[in-house]
């Protein structure tokens, strides 16, 4: 579904990404860590192109995206993304936030965006909060409708970018949870997180990124219980 | 005590003067009204080039010219209307670009004064669109938007809303730099002051009349911003 041959992203001369070469398959759920500054996080944003790779390709259902005279807008439909500061837009209520994007793009009418919206905030059990402005939200219930956001659009897959990070602890629990339902769901997703047990619990497949480069990849239990890469086991022992 | 409310009658009642003053008021507010519109577009357009031009990488050379030439041309407008007197300006415009025959000054004066009030309000929404998280703009295009959906219904809204007492403060300006007006020979509030006060010969009295009418047209204006900012802070509760 999404696959990148040898991706390479430079900030000037610091080497950000090194080589990357992976193929996500269809139903797949991708973990990824790594230490910090490792370029995880500029892997996700490659793969939707909010950051513009230095070289490489990225495919992404048969469509060159790397290509400039791809249509970016129209394949990005189809990639939800939630981010570490959820960026609910403040100025709009709940319920605007889901459908912008949708009537906006002439995806649905008004009426249509709104059925379905109140639908995905019933099934999060916020559907009191419709009118309500993010701000008057908790950290947690903004970023449930991030992800909901997201879901407005129908993606083909869902890009997560430390969904967790920027949240109090007690609110952790119930992103986590709306992210494995959806794991469940059959959705593809690739998660940039801190969370191990999640890794451990709901990925298919969890790449260690350090220095660019995928340092290890394979089954959670295994990537857990027997890591080979030195530098890998050097970072579970500090944050198991 | 009689003299002061005679020259205040001479210069408001007598004669139906202060119909003089209501031509005068009317093309006031119909030069500010269609100024601060024409400097809100400009405003708006120039600021959206320049942000635009500034993050937009080269990736071939005619793009790269294209984002030079539209920095340049922004730029350019921004300095020239900033570095000249309003005045000089509007002799420049009236003299030499409308030189026909049958101009209509008040037109005239709108589209100098938009002109003008364009670089000033461009650099204030500037300033808003640059203190927008850059999330807002990746949440909006992530979501398959593009740039110019993602400008109008998510950034704009929100720099709109912070920039709001600066743009007050403009158009409040521009209101009464309309006074100088009067130099392209349209009959504005300040000029049928001048008028009136060359006719009974106490140019005091209508002078503070005009300044009146200033003030409460100022008063009112900042009124009105002020609804539009409470509406506009909804978002804000908590």
């Amino acid at each position: 579904m999404i696959s990148t041959k040898n991706l390479q992203k430079s900030f000037g001369k610091h080497m950000v990404l090194n080589g990357i070469t992976q193929n996500i398959q269809k139903g797949e759920k991708v973990v990824v860590i790594g230490p910090s500054g490792s370029g995880k996080s500029t892997f996700l944003r490659c793969l939707n192109l909010l950051e513009q790779p230095t070289d490489g390709e990225i495919w992404f259902e048969n469509n060159n995206i790397t290509d400039p005279k791809c249509n970016i807008n129209k394949l990005r439909q189809k990639m939800g993304m939630v981010f570490q500061q959820f960026n609910l837009f403040p100025h709009l209520t709940v319920q605007q936030n889901i459908t912008l994007a949708p009537v906006k793009l002439k995806l649905m009418t008004q009426e249509e965006a709104d059925q379905k919206a109140i639908k995905l905030l019933e099934r999060i059990g916020l559907s009191d909060k419709a009118g309500a402005y993010p701000r008057q939200l908790s950290g947690g219930q903004q970023q449930r409708i991030a992800i909901i956001r997201a879901l407005a659009m129908d993606p083909d897959v869902m890009l997560f970018d430390e969904p967790t990070s920027a949240l109090d602890p007690e609110m952790v629990g119930e992103v986590l949870e709306l992210m494995k339902e959806l794991a469940e769901a059959g959705m593809t997703m690739v998660v940039v997180t801190h969370e191990m047990g999640f890794a451990k619990e709901v990925a298919t497949r969890v790449l260690f990124i350090d220095e660019g480069q995928v340092k290890e990849e394979n089954n959670p239990k295994d990537f857990f219980e027997n890591p080979r890469n030195p530098r890998l086991k050097d970072f579970l022992s500090k944050v198991l | 005590m009689g003299e002061f409310l005679e020259s205040y009658y001479n210069a408001f009642i007598l004669d139906n003067r202060y119909l003089a003053y209501l031509d005068g008021l009317k093309i006031t507010l119909l030069i500010s009204f269609f100024a601060i519109i024409l400097g809100s577009l400009i405003g708006i357009i120039v600021a959206i080039a320049k942000v635009t031009a500034q993050k937009s990488k080269g990736k071939n050379w005619f793009t790269i010219v294209c984002i030079k030439l539209v920095n340049t041309i922004c730029n350019g407008y921004i300095n020239i209307i900033r570095g000249t007197p309003v005045m000089v300006q509007l002799l420049i415009i009236y003299n030499l670009i409308f030189t026909s025959r049958n101009t209509n000054e008040i037109v005239v004066g709108a589209i100098c004064f938009g002109i003008n009030s364009g670089a000033y309000v461009a650099e204030i929404v500037r300033a808003g669109i640059e203190s927008i998280d850059k999330g807002q703009n990746e949440a909006g295009r992530s979501l398959g938007l593009n740039n110019i959906q993602t400008m109008l219904y998510i950034i704009l809204p929100q720099a709109i809303k912070n920039i709001l007492p600066a743009l007050g403060n403009e158009f409040i300006v521009l209101v009464k730099e309309t006074s100088v007006a009067g130099v392209i020979a349209v009959t504005d509030l300040t000029k049928a002051a001048q008028y009136i006060g060359s006719r009974t010969y106490q140019p005091l009295p209508p002078l503070i009349i005009t300044a009146v009418f200033y003030l409460i047209i100022v008063l009112g204006l900042t009124k009105f911003l002020g609804i539009f900012e409470r509406r506009m802070r909804q978002g804000d509760k908590h």
